[in-house]
């Protein structure tokens, strides 16, 4: 393959919707701005705006050239700015095979090239024929027969590679259980600003309004925000349902392969040698059940464009965890002794979420009125803020730290010792006075990494932690170690 | 229980003094910004009424004291508060006047360092040394120019020579 091609004509409507996608509160604002203006004026910059897209879209696909020269991966593109960007085959990492709905109606599929490297460079071929995806995998896969070849990786998938799928019962408790309410709330009012000037006018608005007791102004409102959240609930459910349907996670000799959705195929590829902290989330839905859902961070291969963290599993009850985690990450099985905050604390912790509750509840009072017995609201606050107090914890041991928080789901998080970047005591003024303090982790995750962070801990906890990223650390040595609490960390059946 | 050698030493090394001086005239400037607060008030509201007059009095002194606080006591503060050190294992700094913090960054983690200079640090002869890991940037402020080069390459030197622990 020597000369330059371009991709499938199609790739000019994708790269179109990546730009909407790209752009996409830019959009939302035009949107709602748009529509108070109303009228046809409205309407014909919105059809504007699609058509300038559909031709940046294809003039984008036009510029767009590659080929495979030498094992390099050429790319020249750019409409206004001119760009060459050239991969070399011994850099190349992973390449993913992957594809979208409009993808898939035209039966092709998206490649996407990643290097090594903490900053891990990203190419994309966003449609291609299967053949051409093929070929190209062949040209810049390394070495044919070397332990990362997909071919080898496919037949010992074949030969009893390990494999684990999401059972349907699980999926479907997933998808309800799925907190992205707010995601979808707000989708739903931004298309319900869209529809409510037609509204306003029909038919149906006046009959709703004559049907309703002119009197019962609450209960319109609540049953208003009933649908609102009975529609937003659905929207969390369907999305998740698509977004993890057909899950199955592949465990190969230096990496784990994800392959996800419904709709829109998903296919995730995470070396084991980028990974760099594991992250347990039980949101505030699952965790009364007992479940949680898995996420690995990862430098440089995330779910999604910048982050780096991916969802190793979907749904997974606390019981299985520990069995989980011993067949495809056993390095990240641990049961710690736990650090708390003392019972000093409680008073911050509450003292803190009650201040955002207080804050979010004058909002509300300011602008929409409404008597003084919102202030009732401030006690979900406090429980809040002892929930969160109750649920931080951190342990150690010489290979990893467990950090263990709530901000609304209860997170565990798992660094290993050669993973962690950097180690961080602070401390206010008001807390040296009382004698806590706080410490954080970073990893490496994504574009700019992540911290995991305990807040209110005895200072002289805190100053035991501290020394965790020195070299000749050793926790529990002799008559010197962490004075821990009876809990366990991360405590899910692991001694059962 | 609490062994005093189990929890670290102090850093031991302070930033120069000259710090003091290039950190005040740097706030001088620097935080001229803040002066848009009052002004802003001004043009939008006016100072018409006795409440809008108080309202601005009181902006334009809550500024004034921020600015010569700025220039006086806290570039001091900083100054003094500064401990840093570094070894074949990790680097240590800490630092902070209200909130306190210590950081540990393993050599094994850093992946580059460089020395920077503004303006005020060139006029000073000082630099800035900062240290990049895969996830996070630290600085040790304003060095001594032959100081910072001096660390910036014993940084270097220490994070090839430390192994990778993967």
């Amino acid at each position: 393959m020597s000369e330059f091609k371009r991709q499938h004509p199609v790739a000019a409507v994708t790269r179109a919707i990546d730009l909407i996608r790209d752009n996409l509160i830019t959009v939302i604002i035009i949107l709602i701005f748009g529509a108070g203006g109303g009228g046809p004026s409205f309407l014909w910059m919105f059809a504007g705006l699609f058509v300038f897209l559909l031709i940046a879209g294809a003039a984008g696909w036009w510029r767009f050239v590659y080929r495979v020269e030498d094992g390099e991966l050429q790319i020249r593109q750019g409409i206004l700015v001119r760009k060459r960007f050239y991969m070399t085959r011994d850099r190349i990492q992973v390449i993913d095979v992957t594809s979208g709905i409009i993808q898939r109606i035209f039966g092709l599929v998206k490649v996407e090239i990643k290097t090594a490297g903490s900053t891990s460079r990203e190419a994309s071929l966003s449609a291609v024929s299967r053949a051409e995806a093929d070929v190209l995998t062949d040209l810049l896969r390394k070495t044919p027969g070397s332990s990362r070849s997909p071919e080898k990786a496919a037949s010992a998938d074949d030969a009893e590679a390990a494999r684990f799928t999401l059972p349907l019962k699980d999926l479907l408790i997933a998808a309800s259980t799925s907190g992205s309410f707010g995601i979808a709330l707000s989708i739903i009012a931004t298309v319900f600003s869209q529809i409510e000037p037609l509204l306003d006018e029909s038919e149906v608005y006046n009959w709703f309004l004559a049907v309703m007791p002119g009197e019962t102004d609450t209960l319109f409102i609540v049953s208003v925000l009933l649908l609102f959240v009975v529609f937003a609930w659905l929207m969390s459910f369907f999305g998740t349902l698509f977004r993890f349907g057909d899950f199955n996670l592949t465990l190969h000799e230096d990496e784990i392969v994800i392959r996800r959705g419904i709709f829109e195929k998903k296919r995730i590829t995470v070396p084991f040698n980028r990974i760099q902290a594991v992250r347990i989330v039980e949101g505030v839905l699952r965790q009364p059940f007992g479940y949680g859902t898995v996420y690995v961070e990862s430098a440089g291969y995330g779910d999604q464009k910048g982050s780096g963290s991916v969802v190793l599993f979907p749904l997974i009850k606390q019981r299985e965890l520990d069995a989980f985690l011993q067949r495809i990450l056993p390095e990240y099985r641990c049961n710690l002794q736990a650090v708390k905050p003392p019972p000093r604390a409680v008073s911050r912790y509450i003292i803190r979420s009650a201040a955002v509750f207080a804050l979010v509840l004058a909002g509300i009072h300011w602008l929409l009125g409404g008597g003084t017995f919102i202030w009732f609201l401030l006690i979900p606050g406090f429980f809040w803020g002892w929930l969160r107090f109750r649920d931080s914890a951190a342990g150690v041991d010489k290979e990893r730290i467990v950090i263990r928080g709530r901000i609304l789901a209860r997170t565990t998080a798992v660094v290993r010792r050669n993973r962690a970047q950097d180690i961080t005591g602070s401390s206010s003024w008001i807390q040296r006075i009382r004698g806590l303090a706080n410490i954080d982790v970073s990893v490496a995750s994504g574009d700019q990494g992540r911290k995991f962070q305990i807040r209110e801990l005895d200072s002289r906890d805190a100053q035991m932690l501290l020394p965790w990223l020195e070299k000749d650390f050793r926790a529990g040595g002799g008559g010197e170690r962490i004075p821990a609490t009876d809990a366990c960390l991360p405590g899910w059946g692991f001694s059962r | 229980m609490y062994s005093a050698e189990r929890i670290k030493k102090e850093p031991s090394k302070r930033i120069t003094p000259r710090a003091i001086r290039a950190w005040q005239w740097s706030a001088a400037a620097g935080n001229l910004v803040y002066f848009i607060v009052p002004v802003g008030y001004w043009s939008a509201f006016g100072a018409d009424s006795s409440s809008g007059i108080a309202i601005l009095l009181i902006l334009a002194a809550a500024v004034l004291i921020l600015w010569i606080l700025g220039i006086t006591l806290l570039p001091y503060l900083r100054w003094k508060k500064w401990r840093y050190s570094i070894d074949e294992n990790e680097i240590d700094l800490k630092r902070g006047i209200l909130i306190v913090r210590r950081t540990l960054i393993p050599l094994r983690r850093v992946q580059h360092v460089d020395t920077r200079q503004g303006p005020v640090l060139r006029y000073y002869n000082l630099a800035t040394v900062t240290i990049s890991t895969a996830a996070t940037t630290h600085e040790i402020p304003a060095l001594d120019a032959e100081t910072a080069d001096k660390v910036r390459d014993v940084i270097s030197k220490y994070a090839r020579l430390a192994e990778e622990d993967v």
